[in-house]
């Protein structure tokens, strides 16, 4: 059985790789979702909740898609449809994996556009073009306005605004993704990581010393809104669900993109103690950090009432319209607001970038094309379907697809792979793969959570939330009137997708001669010195 | 702020970074 076309890649350095694998997890989520949610959700309850989804969650699923994409990789397999079809000897196996690149490909499409936002709120920082707008309103009407929403009386921005950060935004995204994953991903995470922390370690001491605000609120009041902890919210499954939502979008798990990174890895490289140490990144940008700018600097100029509804009105404003109010009051407001939303950008491009390397990996390893003209395509690609989110951004296209892909798929593919890999290829089997190479033990509870606790939890989500949310979606039950027509049209496209994905892999399985019965053949080993750095 | 919440945050922070430290400690530790 021949196994297509190798990509013979490796990632560069060890820290190369646990800093663009933290990239990937660290995102928008970490400095806009993750505070909201907290606050939203009984603060100190919350967190309880969220450590123990940390912990039967999300650091299993992360050691899950490790172990799964390293397992891939063995065969030269840096997509989904070869990952699963690895593990499972049967022709099913593929055409689940088609999951795992209808979700990232989608994901990274609006999460592109999303960015944009984040680009052009740099520039608009910079040259102060927002300032002046001091008040919550104002910075409502004026994201609108960049956006193409709400009343076209009251638009500040020229009409192509949006149009032409996008493209910028997008050539950026395509550019890096085309110079591979050492010279491109892994140069972006060593530049992009350690700005991204050091702009939010300034940004959170610059908010944890600002002076009361004018209700005497204080940054530690702030604070106090997120971690003081109604216990009584423990028993309500809505506050489980939001802490188990957050650590999937946190960690990116259930995505396909971690997979792909992972499978550049040789079994004689650590994934165990890697894992941790992504997990743990992660979770000190979203916890420590993400924590600390948002939420105390609203409460500090608005109040704890006023911060609480700006929070349940929605991420996005509290990041595009309170905080610009908030950076105009401040000493070198410009800067700071500059640094706002670079950091934004540059936890966005550290995800998005990831999200389409499966997809460059399914056509160079299945097709043997080359790695720069998969990024053009698929960035023309992203180009067209991006539009479409611009255009109808207030009918609700964006909405839909971060609920199936960005929300539902998640767990979706997370079901999926966990029943994959440890059901069906054995537990014991699935604990010696990560085992391999490994430079730690992982503690032998984990084995049980894994095998039980993990896929349990995760058909309770996919149960609970099909019940709660996807059904009353399904039924289009909260569209707004005269927008029916862009809802379905944005469904189709994702069906568009998955039927010629599965298409594609059909194609490639016939194209390579592969037997799902057979599987595949472990490829030559690379040539000597081709991957001396042990990872 | 109140006893319990900064009981809470400084579980929560000690938690996250000491995991932190310990991962990026073994690692440095494994590369010498």
């Amino acid at each position: 059985m021949s196994t297509g076309t190798s990509s013979n890649e490796a990632w560069g350095s060890r820290i190369g790789l646990i800093l663009a694998m933290a990239g990937n997890a660290i995102g928008l989520g970490n400095f806009l979702r993750f505070p909201v949610q907290a606050a939203s959700n009984g603060g100190g309850s919350f967190m309880i909740t969220y450590f123990i989804a940390l912990l039967l969650l999300g650091i299993p699923l992360m050691w899950i898609e490790w172990g799964i994409g390293r397992n891939g990789g063995r065969y030269r397999k840096g997509h989904m449809p070869g990952m699963l079809a690895a593990i499972w000897r049967h022709p099913a196996a593929k055409y689940l994996g088609v999951i795992g690149m209808v979700i990232p490909l989608v994901v990274m499409i609006y999460y592109t556009y999303i960015e944009s936002w984040t680009l052009a709120f740099t520039w608009f920082s910079l040259t102060g073009d927002y300032f002046g707008r001091d008040t919550q309103a104002e910075m409502v009407n004026y994201l609108q306005s960049f956006q193409g929403v709400g009343d076209p009386a009251t638009r500040v921005h020229a009409a192509w605004t949006p149009y032409a950060f996008f493209l910028v935004t997008l050539g950026i995204n395509i550019w890096i993704i085309s110079k591979g994953i050492s010279g491109g991903i892994e140069k972006l995470a060593r530049i992009g990581m350690p700005i991204l922390f050091l702009f939010a370690i300034v940004l959170a001491g610059v908010v944890l010393s600002l002076p009361a605000g004018p209700d005497g609120s204080t940054p530690w009041t702030g604070l106090n809104f997120i971690y003081n902890p109604d216990m009584s919210r423990l028993g309500q499954p809505s506050v489980w669900l939001a802490s188990a939502g957050q650590i999937f979008f946190t960690l990116s798990v259930g995505m396909g993109s971690l997979q792909a990174y992972a499978s550049y890895l040789s079994t004689k490289d650590d994934i165990a103690l890697n894992g941790i140490a992504t997990a743990a990144t992660n979770e000190t940008a979203e916890v420590v950090l993400g924590g600390s700018i948002a939420i105390p600097a609203a409460v500090v100029f608005f109040g704890v009432s006023g911060a609480m509804a700006v929070a349940q009105s929605g991420s996005f404003n509290l990041g595009f319209a309170t905080m610009p109010v908030v950076f105009q009051q401040l000493p070198l407001g410009q800067l700071m607001g500059a640094m706002w939303f670079g950091l934004l950008f540059f936890a966005g491009i550290t995800s998005s970038v990831a999200m389409l390397t499966p997809i460059v990996a399914f056509f160079r390893e299945e097709f043997g094309m080359r790695r720069e003209p998969v990024c053009y395509t698929l960035g023309l690609m992203t180009l067209v379907f991006g539009l479409m989110h611009i255009v109808w951004l207030e009918h609700g296209f964006l909405d839909e697809w971060d609920y199936w892909a960005g929300t539902f798929g998640l767990v979706l593919l997370a079901v999926v792979e966990t029943i994959i890999f440890i059901w069906v290829f054995k537990p014991e089997n699935a604990w010696r793969s990560i085992h391999q190479g490994a430079d730690i033990q992982i503690p032998r509870i984990f084995k049980f959570v894994m095998t039980f606790v993990t896929p349990v939890y995760l058909l309770f989500i996919l149960c609970w939330w099909g019940w709660q949310d996807a059904w009353p979606i399904l039924r289009m039950e909260r569209v707004t009137p005269g927008s029916e027509f862009y809802v379905l049209l944005s469904r189709g496209v994702i069906v568009l997708f998955a039927v010629v994905s599965a298409v594609l892999v059909r194609m490639a399985w016939k194209r390579n001669g592969y037997n799902d019965r057979a599987g595949f053949r472990e490829p030559e080993p690379r040539p000597e010195g081709a991957h001396e750095v042990r990872l | 702020m109140t006893s319990s919440a900064v009981v809470f945050m400084a579980a929560s922070w000690s938690f996250v970074l000491g995991l932190t430290l310990w991962s990026f400690a073994r690692i440095l530790k494994q590369q010498k």
